[in-house]
């Protein structure tokens, strides 16, 4: 591991800023992915995690700051050469995002179909690899509304791997699953991380799976980084925003109440209005 | 003071709409000029293309041809029972063809095309933003604007004058029926007055023209709208419910437009 992050990061984010109308998003944030490691960027809810994807993927601009992709800014690059670097790149979606006039086998073809000129005999090859890998090969013929989500999740990371990517990033892959479907991802997610040699960023809110196959954690909160660590640092912290998000409870650092006026003086101006 | 304060509120919601619109008509157009290389690339997958053109063009053909028969029986009727007052129901068969080709067939076509194919059109590409679709492809490096707009907006952009023609033949068909059948025209008559009357560089021509515009508008307002809607259930209906508006209206005005200006260069 030690070796791993001494050498170039994959994806490295500097002094990122981004606002939303007006409302900041990240201020400042810096941190580094390094190659063949599995690291997970946890935070709550609205904490920018899947807005930080879509900067390290080129579909939004950092107002500030800069994000490299295997030594290439993102923002500065053409159209051609971002499509060029998001052939590299595999995208899980929170919502699988499968195409759903076409049918599972179609689907996982679609970027090989799309980007390459192979033999229809070679395309069968692969895609039948690919769904095996995630163990669909028999669900071949059925359309993502046939598909429980735990299915989709996983012909959708078959898509997303079927261009062999450098990297693969995951949109909250564990969210809205039954847990032998979780177990399933978080088992396939490590394993052909390690199998087919890829990096894997894991925008994650679930700690315990985060825990179990991440390399490394960031914990975004505010707009940066309030902490990172193996996940044995981030159980043994004993910083009181980390706690709170690792242990679950309800207030702390992190306020249960949305910023409002003074309770009493709030009740008191709706009954006199 | 009150009155007062709501006229400047009124007159600052006309402003504040103003400037929407032509906000709007500014990203539309944008849109199209963004569309535009999409439209190129995309003619080398035909196959693309024919797949939408079944979908939208296919599909509305039952409508079409209903409603085309309907039209052109409705209109033997009615122009036969104000032809024979003047004892000129020979014309019948003009009065439909003309009516047809040079107006009827392109607008009604157009204003059915909208409502079948240019709100499923919203709807679809609406829905692929909001389940994500759109920004898969995006990140799977396949622009959105080639592989999924630009088949759509060429299918229902020659779907239109291909249905309109189909209308207006089948309207002229379902006006012969009811008139040499029921109404007991003779019907060399009926096609003779047609083929003497009916001009090929004015009528038909001119009648083309027309539907060549309103599948352009048609297809650029519905893949427009789906592409610009919010990504939300209630983002896709409003999206729905401004392609069938605006194209109506664009339809009317633009045929408006266009009629007088053909009218001036007979």
């Amino acid at each position: 591991m030690d070796s791993t992050i001494k050498s170039e990061p994959l994806v490295a984010v500097r002094g990122l800023s981004f606002f939303r109308d007006g409302r900041p998003i990240f201020r400042d944030l810096h941190l580094t992915v390094a190659p063949g490691s599995v690291t997970a960027i946890m935070g709550g809810s609205g904490a920018g995690k899947t807005t930080l994807l879509s900067l390290i993927g080129g579909r939004l601009e950092p107002h500030a700051g800069e994000v490299q992709v295997a030594g290439e800014v993102v923002g500065s690059l053409s159209r051609k050469a971002l499509f060029a670097l998001r052939k590299r790149m595999g995208m899980l979606f929170q919502s699988s995002a499968l195409l759903t006039d076409l049918d599972v086998y179609e689907n996982v073809a679609f970027p090989m179909r799309e980007h390459t000129r192979l033999p229809e005999a070679l395309i069968h090859h692969l895609v039948l690899m690919k769904l095996e890998l995630v163990g669909l090969r028999g669900a071949r013929g059925l359309y993502p509304p046939e598909l429980s989500g735990g299915m989709a999740r996983r012909v959708a990371l078959a898509r997303a791997i079927a261009l062999d990517p450098m990297m693969v990033m995951y949109d909250e892959p564990f969210t809205g699953l039954d847990p032998i479907s979780m177990g399933v991802i978080v088992k396939l997610i490590r394993d052909l991380n390690d199998a087919l040699g890829m990096t894997s960023i894991i925008v994650t809110h679930d700690v315990a799976e985060a825990c179990t196959i991440a390399d490394y954690i960031y914990l975004l909160g505010d707009g940066h980084v309030i902490a990172e660590g193996t996940p044995a640092e981030m159980q043994k912290t004993s910083s009181p925003e980390v706690r709170q998000f690792m242990a679950g409870l309800p207030d702390g650092p992190v306020a249960f109440h949305y910023p409002a006026n003074e309770y009493m003086a709030d009740i008191r101006a709706e009954v006199g209005s | 003071m009150s009155a007062m304060t709501r006229v400047t509120a009124g007159i600052q919601r006309l402003g504040r709409r103003a400037i929407d619109g032509t906000n709007r008509l500014g990203r539309a157009t944008l849109f199209l000029v963004r569309l535009v290389p999409g439209l190129g690339a995309i003619l080398l997958r035909a196959r693309l293309i024919v797949q939408q053109l079944y979908m939208t063009g296919v599909l509305t053909l039952v409508i079409i041809l209903v409603s085309g028969a309907f039209v052109g029986m409705i209109l033997a009727l009615e122009g036969y029972n104000t032809l024979v007052k003047y004892d000129a129901q020979s014309s019948l068969g003009l009065l439909v063809a003309l009516s047809l080709t040079r107006e009827l067939g392109p607008v009604l076509t157009a204003l059915l095309f909208a409502g079948r194919a240019g709100s499923a059109l919203t709807a679809e590409i609406g829905l692929m933003k909001a389940t994500e679709q759109l920004a898969g492809m995006e990140m799977m490096a396949v622009d959105p604007l080639v592989r999924v707009v630009a088949p759509r907006f060429w299918a229902g952009w020659i779907a239109v004058p291909l249905l309109a023609m189909i209308f207006t033949a089948v309207g002229i068909l379902g006006a012969y029926v009811v008139a040499v059948g029921a109404l007991g025209l003779d019907g060399g008559v009926f096609w003779s007055q047609m083929q003497s009357g009916v001009s090929v560089t004015n009528d038909v021509i001119g009648g083309l023209i027309k539907s060549v515009v309103f599948g352009f508008v048609i297809s650029w307002i519905a893949v427009f709208e789906g592409y610009d809607a919010k990504p939300t259930s209630e983002g896709v209906s409003r999206a729905t419910t401004r392609t069938v508006v605006s194209s109506s209206l664009a339809i009317l005005g633009l045929d408006f437009i266009m009629t007088a200006f053909m009218l001036r260069g007979l």
